[in-house]
């Protein structure tokens, strides 16, 4: 599995980031503390023929674009499920809306992720919109939203753009701007009743956001119900004990295990979690004035350290020392055994790839920290709060 | 907090930029240029053409398009003519201008206009500058172009038969022919055919050397060589990638590329080499320590001997934390530069570095807070730029 791209550095470099970055605290090479996330530009409303867009820039010029589009599309009736429901209901909230979920309605959402430099079709990008439509699809109750009535739906197209080549693995912060795209998305007010065919309000300021937001900045938290919000996916690392968020693509290139953490916020009605992890569950119990996170899912990312090819230590470097290049048969073979034990046993400063799996412990931990109440996660979503949705 | 998220940023005070799609066909068509203007453009690196190249920016179509049609319309008797933009953008193919009395310089070429006049034309994305009569356009970003005698830093991509192929940034990767190395052994010796065989034990793919520009190619190829103790594999530290001379801000050529800086906090001595391709090294100073098996076999006078047998270890030696956390605070002061289009230096970066550590005291986690992105990263930049 592709899922990351392969770094080239040099041995000494690996050994030099992989010791920093096991100190505790860890010294990232930009400095920042194991929790911080790189500064980010963002804005919202940036193209004017979408229903939402969003845009997300690094200071380092790494940069993102999304739009959401939505068209009316006729619903396919299916034959093989006699039971449908021909009721009179409107509001999207009653059973049969469980038909529309359990007719399979992922295919209203079209996702793409555009990476500049790869194909499409490439395992890297394939998996990385995989994910980013995983972790919208997984809960079922997003797709509720684009029903319209029994015969119409909103189909969404989601349009994920990297505008700068990828300078570090960018599944971040493209699932921060799909994030505000989604947020900042408006579908025209249905004027029509029933199940006729739809008919829209012309008014694009009377446009309802597809997740409708809490009344008042101010009173959101007197709010009964904190709406629900589209999921973040979080890039989370671990080298030795230390977890590490938002990691570079060079502390990426060292990591022991990378996990991508979906978390969403469901309103506090729900009951039912789809979580995949049983350390989720006693958090979205708790009811206080933080978030109502849910793991949505957890994805393992396949570190490119695994392939970095290992240094080469002082003792069984032939290039190494005053007799190097000398002719010494002798010599030679001595340094050839002691490279063959060499291989099995780490030398302080010098690299070599991790081995193995990832440790439970520190996985359980990564996504304890994710979701925990003032934790990552909640910042995170605080912070995506602040942002001028226009 | 972990996150920081910013609006985007308005245009900076500058005279309107130039519409990218304006419908007339000239950038400069009735533009006359006063002398104080250009007087009034700092020598060097402009720093206002280094802002553009700052990714947040986003045109305005509809404040730009207005822009455009106020100035091009303007007839050439009025005074406000001088008022052109100092750093109005132009893409490839944009004609820049077909007034004669304008020379054309670098990034421009001479195309036919529709009634037989020459056109000058950018065949760049960059800034118009302009040198008395002489237009040319300076890119946006830029590859490195190698010169002779320039100290590079560069990664090793591929390992041929007798030469590597290094990646220094260029539009094409060097070269570093096998016998423009000091070979292991002590001595200056001819390469064997024992040292092709094992050409990989001296550098291998991902290392980085730092080496100086030999020769050029016709084509703009270099090759290099590191026949000298400064020059080698390197370790002990971190990479950097930023721009180099061509683009706004980055490396610039000055008299020293590579020097030894003695750090706060019990950092210890800090290497920080500067390549001019914009490749940075940042790593612990470390003395040449005589190897075991060198002492006991002869009596070592000659320094060369010494260095030449640490020139290709991959093993880094014991680093402290205290020196970490200084090159990270290093590479934050050099990043913080770039990012705010400052000229990367000898003199910026360590009079960066010592504003860094002061303002690392007043931060809420004392001394040992290195960050350096985002605000304090304009801070550190605003500080430098006041001196």
């Amino acid at each position: 599995m592709a899922s990351s791209q392969h770094v080239l550095l040099s041995p000494a470099e690996l050994a030099y980031l992989h010791a920093s970055l096991n100190l505790t605290p860890p010294i990232r090479p930009d400095g920042r503390s194991p929790t911080q996330f790189r500064p980010l530009v963002a804005e919202t409303g940036i193209l004017p023929g979408t229903n939402g867009s969003a845009r997300i820039c690094f200071a380092d010029g790494t940069e993102a674009i999304v739009g959401v589009k939505a068209e009316v599309e006729r619903t396919r009736t299916r034959h093989d499920f006699p039971s449908l429901d021909e009721g009179t209901e409107d509001d999207d909230d009653l059973d049969d809306n469980q038909n529309d979920v359990i007719k399979g309605d992922n295919d209203w959402v079209e996702m793409t992720v555009e990476i500049p430099g790869y194909r499409d079709d490439d395992a890297g990008t394939v998996f990385l919109s995989v994910m980013l439509s995983e972790a919208l699809l997984a809960d079922g109750e997003f797709t509720k939203r684009l029903w319209i009535n029994q015969r119409f739906h909103w189909k969404l197209y989601l349009d994920i753009l990297l505008i700068s080549p990828p300078l570090s693995y960018p599944l971040p912060l493209l699932s921060l701007t799909t994030h505000l795209a989604l947020l900042a998305a408006r579908l025209p007010r249905l004027k029509s009743e029933g199940d006729e065919d739809p008919l829209f309000d012309d008014d694009w300021a009377a446009a309802p956001y597809l997740y409708p937001r809490p009344s008042e900045k101010g009173s959101k938290a007197t709010a009964p119900a904190p709406a629900a919000r589209p999921p973040v996916t979080l890039l989370v690392m671990a080298v030795g004990n230390n977890i590490i968020f938002d990691p570079s693509k060079e502390e990426l290139a060292v990591a022991d295990v990378a996990l991508a953490v979906s978390v969403g916020e469901s309103s506090s009605t729900t009951t039912s979690t789809t979580s995949s992890k049983p350390t989720a569950m006693d958090i979205d119990t708790e009811e206080t004035k933080g978030h109502n996170l849910r793991l949505l899912s957890v994805r393992t990312i396949d570190p490119p350290s695994r392939l970095t090819p290992p240094g080469i230590p002082n003792a069984s470097n032939s290039a190494y020392g005053a007799n190097a290049g000398v002719k010494d048969t002798e010599k030679k073979k001595q340094q050839q055994e002691q490279a063959r034990t060499a291989e099995s046993e780490a030398v302080e400063g010098v690299w070599k790839a991790p081995r193995g799996g990832a440790k439970t412990l520190v996985m359980a931990t990564m996504v304890q920290k994710v979701l925990e109440k003032g934790g990552v996660a909640d910042e995170v979503l605080d912070a995506l709060d602040g942002v001028d949705l226009n | 907090m972990p996150i920081t998220i910013l609006p985007p940023k308005a245009f900076r005070d500058q005279p309107p930029r130039h519409s990218l799609n304006h419908d007339s066909d000239d950038v400069m068509s009735d533009a006359t240029f006063d002398s104080e203007d250009s007087d009034s453009q700092p020598g060097g690196v402009s720093l206002d053409g280094g802002a553009t190249i700052h990714p947040r920016k986003r045109h305005r179509s509809g404040a730009g398009a207005a822009a455009s049609s106020t100035f091009t319309k303007r007839p050439k008797t009025n005074a406000a003519i001088n008022s052109i933009p100092r750093s109005a953008i132009v893409t490839p193919g944009e004609r820049i201008t077909t007034d004669p009395q304008w020379m054309r310089g670098h990034g421009t070429y001479l195309s036919s206009a529709s009634l037989g006049e020459q056109a000058i034309t950018s065949s760049l994305a960059g800034i118009v500058t302009r040198t008395n009569k002489l237009l040319s356009v300076r890119p946006l970003r830029a590859r490195y172009t190698p010169e002779v005698g320039d100290l590079v830093v560069g990664r090793i991509v591929e390992v041929q038969a007798k030469r590597w192929r290094v990646d220094v940034g260029s539009t094409q990767l060097a070269a570093l022919p096998l016998s423009a190395i000091n070979l292991p052994g002590g001595i200056l010796r001819k390469r064997t055919e024992t040292d092709e065989l094992q050409i990989r034990t001296f550098f291998a793919e991902g290392d980085l050397v730092v080496a100086e520009v030999q020769q050029l190619f016709q084509d703009g190829g270099a090759v290099l060589h590191t026949r000298s103790l400064k020059y080698g594999k390197l370790r002990n530290g971190v990479f950097m990638a930023v721009s180099g001379t061509g683009g706004g801000g980055g490396v610039v050529r000055s008299r020293r590329q590579v020097w030894t800086l003695e750090s706060a906090n019990n950092g210890g001595p800090i290497d920080v080499i500067l390549g001019v391709n914009g490749y940075v090294w940042i790593s612990k100073h470390v003395e040449p320590v005589v190897p075991e098996e060198a002492k006991g076999q002869t009596g070592i006078t000659n320094l060369e001997e010494v260095v030449s047998a640490t020139m290709y270890s991959s093993q880094n030696d014991r680093i402290e934390p205290e020196t970490m956390r200084e090159i990270a605070r290093i590479r934050g002061v050099v990043t913080a530069l770039v990012e705010n289009g400052l000229r990367v230096d000898e003199d910026m970066v360590t009079k960066g570095y010592n504003e860094a550590v002061e303002l690392a005291l007043v931060s809420a986690d004392g001394p040992e807070d290195v960050y350096l992105g985002g605000e304090r990263g304009e801070q550190l930049a605003a500080a430098l730029t006041a001196v």
